[in-house]
């Protein structure tokens, strides 16, 4: 064999290796992240309760995003409808229905997935650093040898209050970007309040779909988070790796989560 | 008793551990010794599952429990207490809160009671005025003490202690010594401790096993670690810069 052809060989065998190994690892990584969830659940319906733990959890995941939030669905509120305002001036002009199509659209994706991406990037980047810190300087360990198992103790309480956090949060945010839309609406558009205010195309579909979506990216915030804060390795370049993957793996999460919620929620809910 | 028999651990195609043998009898204070990265760290936390070992086997009194899972080894936590290098105090927690954790959780202990009790253990190492404090607010040593408390909150048989007089004052690691010789004097606690205080290792150590290369080197009493005429053993006891020692 010539030199060129066992360099060829040896790059061929070494990218299939390389394509592989990627595949055990990422199949490694969803069991563990699927082990972590089901634990979660697990210690959810049967593990004790730590007096306050969820209550703290509350405050640091939903008061100290509210600002954070409140002020960038308010304006991502006002681009939306800025744009979406200008587009309808060129096409029909008619605003009519800008205000109700804005409220069906924040209701059912909008508010609900902007919001988490926003949550994701706070929120993830706070519980995989909190963890990963813990994982290296070893507490985690030492949480194990007092018999107090790290999902249960450190996960449990952030995954509650999370799901109950994102699902206010986004009610919330999505009453922000309505008003500031609006506000956008009349200063810009000459649109009256009492027709932007306009209900009409939101339905129950709507309202179970963009709450099943709250639930589902709270629960998947923490988890993920969660998971990539377990998984740390090696000092405090290990816990920015953590906190970039947290990160990462959440927005990727919540995208992927929409799009299966919503493709779900087209076929039980047609409109 | 605890037996390594034939303990062998590696991280992805490094070796850290390779046919690491040896017992600890009951009550004694055994010193771990070796240099930095040899994986003696890596060794005590195979005997508290904190680590499972690619080979060999782990004895405890009598039972194997390399192979046991998260719940078989609660029984083996409350028997092997550690003190991490660090201390490792929960942050978010007092001390008097850092030292009810294991009566909560492995006695079941309500917290008030708990609380109680922990204060009482503080108080063994004097600590108990500074209880209500967070571990942020303390110096090394009295972290340290209030991590061996912890520890003991359980009456353990055996306390692993990962390098305790590291980064603490000559007079602080010295008063860490005197306790460790008291636990197995007083109270005939088996003692494991990974240590490269020489100090500590020449006044308190009942027996000493070197690790080199991920093996045993030696094994002894401090008196038989002076006499041995082996290059790489002198240089470490003797903490000296030039030798055989990478």
């Amino acid at each position: 064999m010539s030199v060129q052809s066992r360099q060829a060989t040896v790059a061929h065998r070494g990218f299939v290796f390389d394509l592989g190994s990627a595949a055990i690892d990422l199949a490694r990584s969803g069991w563990e992240l699927y082990s972590v969830f089901a634990r979660t659940l697990y210690f959810v319906a049967r593990g004790k309760r730590e007096k306050g733990a969820v209550l703290r959890q509350m405050y640091e995941i939903g008061n100290k995003s509210a600002f954070f939030l409140t002020i960038t669905m308010g304006f991502i509120g006002m681009i939306l409808v800025y744009q979406s305002g200008l587009q309808t001036k060129r096409i029909l002009p008619d605003f009519t229905l800008l205000g109700a199509t804005y409220l069906e659209l924040l209701v059912r994706d909008l508010a609900a997935s902007i919001g988490a991406l926003m949550l994701a990037t706070r929120v993830g980047a706070g519980i995989a650093a909190e963890i990963g810190s813990m994982v290296v300087t070893e507490q985690v360990d030492a949480l194990r040898m007092c018999a107090a198992d790290p999902i249960d103790f450190l996960i449990k309480p952030r995954f509650i209050a999370s799901v109950i956090m994102t699902t206010v949060l986004i009610i919330w945010a999505a009453a922000v970007a309505y008003v500031a839309g609006g506000a956008t609406a009349y200063f810009a558009f000459d649109v009256p309040w009492r027709t932007f205010l306009n209900i009409q195309l939101v339905d129950h579909g709507d309202l179970i779909t963009g709450l099943t979506k709250c639930v589902a990216y709270g629960a998947a915030i923490p988890i993920v988070s969660g998971y990539c804060g377990l998984s740390t390795f090696g000092g405090s370049e290990g816990v920015g790796w953590a906190t970039t993957r947290a990160v990462v793996n959440s927005s990727l999460a919540i995208i992927v989560l929409n799009f299966f919620i919503s493709a779900a929620a087209f076929v039980v809910f047609p409109k | 008793m605890i037996s390594f028999k034939h303990i062998k651990k590696a991280f992805g195609p490094k070796p850290v551990l390779d046919d690491v043998s040896f017992d600890v009898k009951r009550g004694e204070v055994f010193f771990i010794i070796g240099a930095s990265g040899v994986g003696k760290s890596v060794l005590i936390k195979h005997l508290i599952g904190l680590l499972r070992p690619d080979g060999g086997e782990i004895w405890l009194d009598g039972e194997e429990i390399s192979r046991k899972d998260e719940l078989g080894m609660m029984p083996v936590r409350k028997k092997c207490a550690m003190v991490f290098q660090h201390s490792t105090l929960f942050d978010s927690m007092t001390c008097a809160e850092n030292v009810a954790l294991p009566l909560r959780k492995h006695r079941g202990m309500k917290t008030r009671d708990a609380l109680i009790e922990a204060k009482n253990r503080l108080e063994v190492v004097h600590m108990q005025d500074f209880a209500d404090r967070f571990p942020s607010e303390l110096g090394d040593g009295m972290r340290k003490r209030v991590a061996i408390a912890r520890a003991l909150t359980l009456d353990p048989t055996y306390v692993l202690f990962d390098e305790p007089t590291t980064s603490l004052d000559p007079v602080s690691a010295r008063r860490v010594d005197k306790l460790i010789r008291e636990l197995s004097d007083k109270l005939g606690v088996t003692s494991i401790v990974v240590s490269h205080d020489l100090a500590s290792i020449f006044s308190i150590a009942d027996r000493i096993v070197m690790l080199y290369r991920g093996k045993v080197k030696l094994m002894g009493t401090p008196e038989e670690f002076k006499a041995v005429d082996d290059p790489i053993v002198q240089q470490f006891i003797h903490g000296r810069a030039q030798g055989p020692i990478e």
